[in-house]
Formats: structure tokens, C-alpha cells, sequence
């Protein structure tokens, strides 16, 4: 159970939301980079910024202005995350979590989340898609899972690995790509802490521990979407494949360029999910 | 990490009221190895206390003063006794020191430690001019808002020891017949040392040596732009297969017995950083 304050904030919140005319959203969408695009395609968007929103990270990073919209995609009622939480901000997965608690309570019964990820497995190219089956947690420590958790027991439960697939709409995302001619494996996600990117021989450590994709986001909002008992689709682009015996300077706009290239795909994976019916 | 910038500031002035000069090379002494500062011409002792923001040296063997002066004709500063994660500072704290010699004009930051040997191949005393790393301590020492003005917010980590160095560390020590391996260091928190399944893992995850230093400093190196020299002293041998119990006295005095290898190659990476444009 989340401490009493947040449960205040989360009552607050989802009043806001509410009185702002939102309708139940049938899918919670988390936009990273490369899926940014898809916030402008939502239909009679209502969007509420961040910083109306007790309970949420108020985040002072330049120009990251985040917003919650709600809104239909595709004829399907969502509510669409445009800007995330990392811990590498020095965030605690409490609070990196909290809208998904705001979305759950809203009546998202799935959620859908993409990160831009290093690539890792030799097969994989620059813009390719990876359907995540697992996520270990690299970064997750007591300490930094915030005052979400107030028993020993919730901590047991939230410091357990996560199981993240929901083998339907793993099946539906892959679908989708056969359907629209391109990539999509299945993959192994590691979230690091985070804000370095890996040395040399961290990627061949990742490599030899069977990692497919590595990125700094995803785990902690999984892990909540699971234990509010959602349905899971978590999607990696790979903005680079790391070759740890040719160094290549990682380059965060080149990170954000191969997001742009690839967007197309994550849409049409989301576009085919989105039409699935809830549970 | 927005207010590190002010403290920065403030440790820089407090140094330069007693030396004001602009130092070519920042040394950061480890365990056992503080003997260097014997050949350093000794222009100003600065005792931690005196510095605003920098942290006290609790550990075992470390003294607590910045010795600013000449090395091998350059100006130096050099750090007798350094801070560790297991001594409770937070990492932005304990790598605070090293921004400071960025302000203060250093180009090259050699960095030296006692550690571990895992790779079979190495024996109790030998030096290894550390090649990459790994950082196993689970925290970061760039968590946090990113300030802009001190680096970049994903620092590239492909190559956090400049391989031109690494090379010339070779070089002087091959000229002084000294025999220098070139490897992986692993960071582990401590303060425990490994057990023998913890030396197995760190040996398969690929690092040659393990200490409970250094990547801290290097991150936040690579962080602000200064070039990294890394030197391992490797003071007890850990194969877990053949594990004696360790002894911090015997530790201590097999880094003093290697110091005067470490010394005569530092002062020729200093005597080198005087004639290379380092930029």
C-alpha cells in the first residue's frame, strides 16, 4: 500500500482528471523517445500538465515541459503519458510510478510502453523493434523504491523480478509487424540506473548475462502495472547497437534521430493492440 | 546537483587563496600509496578540513590533505587520502574533488588504487594500467538534474580511459623495466571483501581486478572533460579457488613495497602530460 499522502494525492488527481471531462481510457500509453510523435494524433485531446497534478514529480530538467492527455486514438479511448520520470533524475520508483496509479484509477485496464534502448544482441539493426518478454531491474535497491512501500511484505513483492508479458498482446504486437513488413524480436530488457552510458566491457558483461536490450526507464513502470494487475506491452526501439570491440561514441542525438526513423512502426504496433477488446 | 556548481566555486577559491596556480595534472593517491607525495615540490598542504564541501578522509591508511606543487617540472595537485563509498558519502560528494581540479585548469587526472587481483595471470605486487570499467556499485555519481554548465547530461562511457594513455602509461613503465598489465576494473561498494562466489562472478563478468574506488572519480571525469589515467596496484591476490583470509596490514605493506613502481610511472605520465597537448 502506497502511504497515506499519496493515496491524498491520488484521490486529488483523479478528481482533476475527472472534472476536466476525461473519459475512461481503455489503454495507458507511455510515450518515450521515438513514440513522442503520436501525442498530436490523439483525437478531442485533453491535456493536463504535470504540474496540476498533486502526486507528480515536478520535473526541473530543461525545457521538459510533461503532460498527461487523454483523448482517442485510432476510435479508442486512451490517456497517453508525454513525458516520463527516470531515476537517474533522482527520482524514487514511488515517484517515478505515480501515473500509473492515476491511470490505473482512471480504468486503464493495459498499458503499452516504449523506451528508445541499446541494442546488444549482434543480430539486431539500428531501428528495429524488440517486444520485451522480460525486464531485469539493474537499479532497483530499497532505497530507491520510495515511500510506496510501507510493510516488509510490499517490499518483498516490489524487489521481485518481473514476469512482464501478457503472451496476447505479445503475440498481437509481433502480429502487427508481420502485417506491416518489418522487424519486431523478442527480447531480454535491462534497465541500468542510469544517466552514463555502458563502458566497453559493461557491454560485454550484458552480453555474456543474455541481455538483448539495455536503457535506463521501463522497469519500475512495469513492475507497478503488474501488481495493479494491468496487461503489459513493452516495446524497445534500438537507437544503436553497441559493438564493444569497435567503440562508437554513443551520441544522445543520434539516439533521437533513429527514434524519429522507427516511429512508424511502434505506431502501427500500437494502432493494432489499441483496437484489441479489454479483459 | 544544481547547487554542486556554488560548492565547486567555493572549494576552488579557498585553494587558490593559498596556491594560485593553474595545475597540469591532478593525482588521486590510494591505499598505501602516499609516498608520491614525497617527490612532489611542495608549495601548499591543504588539510580537507580547510576546503569547503570536501569531505573527511576516514580510512584506513589515508591522510587528509590536497599537496599542491611541482611534480617533474609541472604543476601538480595531488589528494593523500581519498573518499570512499563505504564511508557513507554520497557519490556526488566523494567525486566533488575531482570537478574542483577541472576548475582550477587540470587537463589529466591520474587516478591510483589498491585492488584485487582476479586475473590469474597477476601476481601480488604488480601494477595494471586499468584499460575500461565496470561499475558494480549500484549508484551513480551523476544522479540527479543534470547542470548543464558541467557536463553532459548521457556522458559517452566508450572509452573512459584514453587509449593514447593508456599506451603511454605502458611505454614508461616498459622503458623503467617495470611490468604494467592492462585490464578491467570492476567497483564493488565494500567495505567487505568478496567471498569466493563474488570473485568467481566478477571474474566472469570480465574485470581483471576489483576495488572499492576509482569509477566514481572516472565517471564524473568523463563527465566535466578531463582525461583519465588509471593505475592499479594489485595488493592481494583473489583466486577463489586457492583464497587465504585477508590482511589489511599485509595489504598496506605490499602497496608500499609496489609504491615506488607507482611513483616512477606517475611522474612520467606527469613529465609526458608537460610536453603532449593534452587537449
Amino acid at each position: 500500500m502506497p502511504s497515506d499522502h499519496r493515496m491524498n494525492d491520488l484521490q486529488q488527481a483523479t478528481e482533476i482528471v475527472r472534472r476536466r471531462g476525461m473519459a475512461t481510457p481503455r489503454t495507458a500509453i507511455i510515450l518515450g523517445s521515438g513514440l513522442g510523435g503520436l501525442a498530436s494524433e490523439i483525437e478531442d485531446p485533453i491535456a493536463i500538465r504535470y504540474a496540476e497534478l498533486p502526486g507528480f514529480a515536478t520535473s526541473t530538467a530543461s525545457g521538459h515541459q510533461g503532460k498527461l492527455i487523454g483523448g482517442k486514438l485510432d476510435g479508442v479511448p486512451v490517456v497517453v503519458m508525454a513525458g516520463r520520470f527516470h531515476r537517474y533524475e533522482g527520482y524514487d520508483d514511488a515517484a517515478v510510478t505515480f501515473p500509473l496509479r492515476l491511470m490505473a484509477e482512471l480504468g486503464a485496464s493495459r498499458m503499452i510502453v516504449s523506451n528508445a534502448a541499446g541494442g546488444l544482441n549482434p543480430g539486431y539493426r539500428v531501428g528495429d523493434i524488440v517486444v520485451l518478454r522480460d525486464v531485469i531491474d539493474w537499479a532497483k535497491s530499497p532505497t530507491r523504491l520510495g515511500d510506496d512501500v510501507t510493510s516488509a511484505i510490499d517490499r518483498v513483492a516490489l524487489a521481485s523480478p518481473i514476469s512482464v508479458v501478457d503472451e496476447e498482446l505479445l503475440e498481437a504486437a509481433l502480429q502487427a509487424a508481420r502485417n506491416a513488413d518489418f522487424t519486431a524480436h523478442v527480447g531480454v530488457y535491462l534497465a541500468t540506473l542510469g544517466p552514463t552510458y555502458e563502458t566497453r566491457a559493461e557491454y560485454r558483461m550484458m552480453r555474456r548475462f543474455g541481455i538483448d536490450v539495455v536503457g535506463m526507464s521501463t522497469a519500475p513502470e512495469v513492475r507497478m502495472a503488474r501488481q495493479l494487475g494491468m496487461r503489459v506491452l513493452a516495446l524497445s526501439m534500438v537507437s544503436n547497437v553497441a559493438r564493444p570491440d569497435i567503440a562508437v561514441i554513443a551520441n544522445h542525438e543520434e539516439v533521437l534521430a533513429a527514434g524519429q526513423a522507427a516511429a512508424f512502426k511502434l505506431r502501427a504496433i500500437v494502432a493494432h493492440v489499441n483496437q484489441l477488446p479489454s479483459p | 546537483m544544481l547547487d554542486l556548481y556554488d560548492k565547486i566555486q567555493g572549494a576552488r577559491a579557498a585553494i587558490l587563496a593559498q596556491w594560485n596556480h593553474k595545475p597540469r595534472v591532478a593525482i588521486v593517491l590510494g591505499t598505501g600509496l602516499g609516498g608520491l607525495v614525497n617527490d612532489i615540490e611542495i608549495e601548499a598542504s591543504i588539510e580537507y578540513g580547510d576546503i569547503p564541501h570536501f569531505p573527511k578522509s576516514t580510512a584506513t591508511s589515508h591522510r587528509g590533505r590536497l599537496v599542491c606543487g611541482k611534480l617533474n617540472g609541472e604543476y601538480v595537485v595531488a589528494m593523500e587520502g581519498r573518499f570512499h563509498m563505504y564511508e557513507g558519502y554520497p557519490l556526488k560528494q566523494i567525486t566533488l574533488p575531482i570537478r574542483v581540479f577541472k576548475s582550477l585548469g587540470a587537463e589529466l587526472l591520474v587516478l591510483s588504487n589498491a585492488c584485487g587481483g582476479l586475473n590469474p595471470y597477476f601476481r601480488s605486487g604488480d601494477i595494471m594500467v586499468i584499460e575500461d570499467q565496470i561499475n558494480m556499485l549500484g549508484d551513480n555519481p551523476l544522479i540527479g538534474i543534470n547542470d548543464d554548465r558541467l557536463g553532459p547530461r548521457f556522458p559517452d562511457m566508450s572509452e573512459p580511459y584514453d587509449q593514447q594513455w593508456v599506451d603511454r602509461t605502458i611505454q614508461i613503465a616498459r622503458d623503467a623495466r617495470i611490468e604494467a598489465h592492462k585490464g578491467v576494473f570492476v567497483a564493488v561498494a565494500g567495505p567487505n571483501l568478496e567471498t569466493r562466489a563474488e570473485y568467481r562472478f566478477l571474474r566472469q563478468i570480465g574485470a581483471d581486478v576489483v576495488g572499492m574506488s576509482t569509477v566514481p572519480e572516472a565517471i564524473v571525469a568523463i563527465h566535466c572533460g578531463l582525461k583519465v589515467v588509471g593505475l592499479s596496484v594489485i595488493t592481494d591476490m583473489c583466486l577463489p579457488d586457492a583464497l587465504r583470509a585477508a590482511n589489511v596490514e599485509e595489504i598496506i605493506a605490499i602497496a608500499n613495497e609496489a609504491e615506488p613502481k607507482l611513483r616512477h610511472i606517475v611522474r612520467g605520465v606527469v613529465g609526458e602530460a608537460g610536453q603532449v597537448r593534452l587537449a
